[in-house]
């Protein structure tokens, strides 16, 4: 119920542009977007507060000491005297339009302040969106060739929330030890989950026959049911069970969960406020700029095989093992140098201990110069969105992994 | 004990590398001898190479001489094969290489064996009889080597009865139980490098 007032107080100090609740306010009630594109459910929070609106009329306006403590995250106006988020600001280098009191808003966990208006839930919905829909253009588009398993891991690796927690480590945001209005506004706020509590595994998802464990579950299935790391993820949910929801999400959030949404929120706000072209040069310099090998993430189990299938299906020749060059095969230590070729072309080059293990890591190598084959001059549709772009040439759309 | 005794007596003359030179203090830091720079000038003598570009023909041109040390090559440099009929790398790939085309391939690991397509759906039918009828006798490598084709064509062809699987199985189990500790680790450690060639560690 004070919450209310501060509500209404909080609009008329904050300038317009601060103000991101406007154009936020339908809150998603899931992290995800799901194909359908019906608008998420209008939140029955919002008509709850309407309604309580008349029933508190006596409380003071909460900008007196004590009613900080009954506040469940810092006012608003406590973010423009936090040193902690100033230097923050500074240090992310972020645009001079995104105002202190939105970053002070992403800081503050769904699990701290369940309204959503103060709560960096929609603001982070939004990140999501937007970082996923970065990653995996980009990743599509450099690499036509990715089987999806390493799709999905790359994704995972560029902005899984491990790899979001470990950049709100990087850029030097702590967290409160408990939430409040009377924290710094520039500490995360989020309710921890009880120690010793365990993390149940996703249930409730869209997927048919859920309850079968031991089913194979195929990874284009993934594509429809799953998220974009390849994770189980709940299904769409009506409103009444939402509130089921929100009562679990009071029990607790982990600090991971917690840092990534951050990093999401800011992502979001960034778009809110600078616009597109800040966003996109954000997640260049923060997330693309990360270093990751995606020929690491490739483990084949029959690697001669595949090979063997993928030059059947392309018209190549069959490919044929040659020993370019071998040391010591009587020794203790052999060393041999093995070729895999398709007629006169090397496919791959592998160096091994016996002939098997150099044939193997040949077929592995000629697989992975298939699979991560980078056109030239890469561009993603998201470039078209900029002012005066070249004309867009359609990107290489490959046949897909060999199937076996 | 005489060095000790010796070595203050000697005269700081005899040691003319100790005095500073008035020539030697300007240029202490530049000092070089003939010696080091012969050797520099060794180090880029190099013999020319094919991979070296292909401005052989032409010496008197400036060019960059591209001699990478040995290694495997990466993995990101995808085979001229491998590219597609519109990407451009593909023909400067096949002007560059062009010559090299004559020379002949190194020896292959394993003899290739061209596949033969001799066995009609009434040898197949024999095939499954056989396994079904006496597994023990006519197992896979019996059953190649009678109708000519691999083991793993039987393989494709038929299956093992349950009941020979579970005897397999006993006496899999069976051998395994006379191996000792090293044994069964070597053969667990043997199995984890094979996991780790796919994953190309």
């Amino acid at each position: 119920m004070k919450r209310l007032q501060l509500q209404r107080w909080s609009s008329s100090v904050l300038s317009a542009q601060a103000r991101t609740g406007g154009r936020l306010q339908h809150r998603l009630y899931n992290g995800i977007r799901h194909q359908s594109t019906a608008s998420p459910a209008a939140p029955t929070a919002n008509d709850q507060l309407i309604e309580e609106e008349p029933l508190a009329p006596s409380i003071h306006p909460p900008n007196s000491r004590q009613s900080k403590y009954q506040l469940p995250s810092p006012p608003v106006e406590a973010a423009r005297e936090s040193a902690k988020l100033a230097a923050l600001h500074a240090r992310l280098y972020l645009p001079s339009r995104l105002p202190l009191e939105t970053l002070a808003r992403s800081l503050v966990d769904a699990s701290a302040d369940p309204n959503p208006k103060f709560n960096n839930e929609s603001l982070a919905t939004l990140g999501h969106d937007l970082l996923t829909h970065y990653t995996s253009e980009y990743l599509i588009c450099t690499y036509p060739r990715l089987p999806l398993t390493v799709i999905f891991a790359a994704m995972y690796a560029y902005v899984g929330p491990k790899t979001l927690a470990a950049m709100a480590r990087e850029w030097g945001v702590e967290s409160a030890a408990a939430p409040g209005g009377e924290v710094d506004p520039g500490y995360l706020q989020f309710k921890r989950i009880p120690p010793g509590a365990d993390l149940k595994p996703v249930t409730g998802t869209a997927r048919p026959h859920e309850d079968q464990a031991h089913w194979r579950k195929s990874i284009t299935s993934s594509v429809v049911y799953d998220n974009e790391f390849g994770d189980p993820v709940k299904g769409p949910k009506n409103p009444s069970e939402q509130s089921k929801q929100d009562a679990q999400n009071i029990k607790g959030v982990t600090a991971e969960q917690a840092n990534a949404t951050f990093v999401r929120a800011v992502m979001g706000a960034i778009y809110l406020h600078a616009g597109r072209p800040a966003a996109k040069r954000f997640f260049e310099q923060h997330f693309l700029s990360r270093h990751l090998n995606i020929s690491d993430l490739f483990n084949f189990s029959q690697p001669a095989r595949d090979l063997s299938r993928l030059c059947a299906r392309e018209n190549f020749e069959q490919p044929v093992a040659r020993i370019i060059s071998e040391t010591g095969r009587k020794s203790r230590h052999p060393v041999f140098v093995v070729g895999i070729y398709s007629g006169q072309d090397k496919l791959g080059e592998g160096a091994g201990a016996s002939l098997l293990e150099a044939r193997s890591r040949a077929a592995v190598a000629a697989l992975k110069g298939w699979y991560l084959y980078s056109p030239l001059n890469v561009r993603v549709p998201s470039s078209m969105e900029e002012e005066g772009a070249a004309p867009w040439k359609p990107v290489h759309v490959d046949l897909g992994e060999v199937i076996v | 004990m005489a060095n000790c005794l010796t070595a203050p007596r000697r005269p700081l003359l005899a040691l003319p590398f100790l005095l500073p030179s008035p020539y030697e203090c300007v240029a202490l830091g530049l000092r070089r001898n003939q010696s080091s720079y012969r050797r520099t000038k060794q180090r880029l003598r190099v013999k020319p190479d094919a991979s070296f570009g292909s401005s052989l023909s032409h010496p008197q041109e400036d060019h960059i001489i591209y001699n990478p040390p040995s290694s495997a090559p990466s993995v990101y440099h995808t085979p001229a094969k491998f590219l597609p009929s519109d990407d451009i790398r593909r023909n400067l790939r096949a002007a560059s290489v062009n010559g090299n085309n004559a020379e002949s391939l190194p020896p292959a690991v394993r003899a290739t064996t061209e596949k033969k397509y001799h066995l009609n759906p009434s040898d197949i039918r024999e095939i499954r009889r056989l396994r079904a009828t006496d597994p023990m006798t006519w197992s896979r490598l019996k059953l190649a080597k009678r109708f000519d084709c691999s083991p793993t064509f039987i393989a494709l062809v038929c299956e093992a009865s349950p009941q020979k699987k579970e005897i397999q199985k006993r006496v899999l189990e069976a051998v395994q139980s006379r191996w000792g500790s090293k044994r069964r680790m070597a053969r667990e450690d043997r199995q984890l490098r094979k996991e780790a060639w796919g994953r190309d560690q």
